[in-house]
């Protein structure tokens, strides 16, 4: 007999939670809109919309580690993430933008967000220091919670991605 | 009066600097530190008034920072602006000697709120 696994019985049988158990997408969008607000822009809204494929990406992500363990990743595109560097530089933004300044920049957002993130996740975790480049592997389809959205009508999305490939299935 | 401001990111830096203007501390010297290291020996050089300081940062995390100085004596006013707001994280700082925590993301009324006892 085949038994359709609904994630109940990994839920039930086992301590390593996935992330939906954790958290929702409703939380993830609320502590990005209130980072926006106050890192980008008074103005500055996030649109829970699809913005389609994204050109050129860049991602810039922290690792939590505790009871759950994994990455919160931001990716945009390349252009946008300058664009987000000029708009927390304001009038500190140069003509020319180095790579480390939007490292920085974007990095500084996936830290806020992530250490927010953390911060709504139940019993004591560690976090890394930013990073920023090509995202990390999602290791576990059901262990992510995604949300898509736009900012200025571009495409950014933020995963909640766990570390760790899916547990054996139960028989 | 003069603050020191740590983080390793020079743009938080600047959006502390920003941010602390907006809540009305505009007239006071600022002094920056990259990493915690930096700021322990900023603090010795320079006798800043007050500490403004990140929690996660390379080299010299900001709580070491805070232990390091209050176990060698210095009685500096010491605060965290920091992403890590939950209350475990919280009770690590008071319990260090931090006066108070502000959580990124802030605006100026939560730097108001926190700075107005500390900064005359």
């Amino acid at each position: 007999m085949t038994t359709l696994d609904s994630g109940e019985r990994r839920r039930t049988s086992d301590t390593r939670p996935v992330i939906t158990d954790l958290i929702d997408e409703v939380t993830v969008e609320s502590i990005a809109q209130e980072a926006w607000i106050s890192l980008v822009g008074e103005d500055e809204v996030l649109v829970p919309l699809p913005g389609g494929p994204v050109a050129d990406p860049v991602s810039s992500w922290v690792d939590v580690v505790g009871p759950w363990t994994g990455s919160v990743v931001l990716t945009t595109g390349r252009r946008t993430a300058e664009e987000l560097t000029r708009a927390l530089l304001r009038e500190h933004s140069p003509e020319v933008l180095e790579d480390e300044d939007v490292a920085d920049a974007f990095g500084e957002i996936a830290n806020v967000v992530g250490g927010n993130v953390k911060a709504a996740l139940p019993g004591s975790s560690g976090l890394s220091l930013p990073d920023v480049g090509e995202a990390p592997a999602l290791r576990n389809p059901d262990d992510l919670c995604r949300v898509e959205l736009q900012w200025r009508g571009e495409p950014l999305s933020i995963s909640v991605q766990g570390a760790l490939p899916p547990l054996p299935a139960v028989s | 009066m003069k603050i020191l401001i740590a983080d390793d990111s020079r743009v938080m830096r600047q959006i502390v600097i920003r941010t602390l203007r907006q809540a009305g501390f505009d007239d006071h010297d600022i002094v920056e530190a990259e990493d915690g290291a930096d700021a322990y020996a900023k603090v010795g050089a320079e006798k800043p008034d007050l500490v403004l300081s990140d929690w996660n940062m390379p080299n010299m995390t900001g709580i070491e920072c805070l232990q390091a100085l209050r176990s060698a004596g210095s009685t500096v006013p010491f605060g965290f602006v920091t992403s890590e707001g939950s209350p475990e994280m919280r009770e690590k700082a008071a319990n260090a000697g931090a006066l108070f925590l502000i959580a990124k993301p802030f605006n100026e009324d939560t730097f108001q709120e926190a700075l107005s006892g500390v900064i005359a």
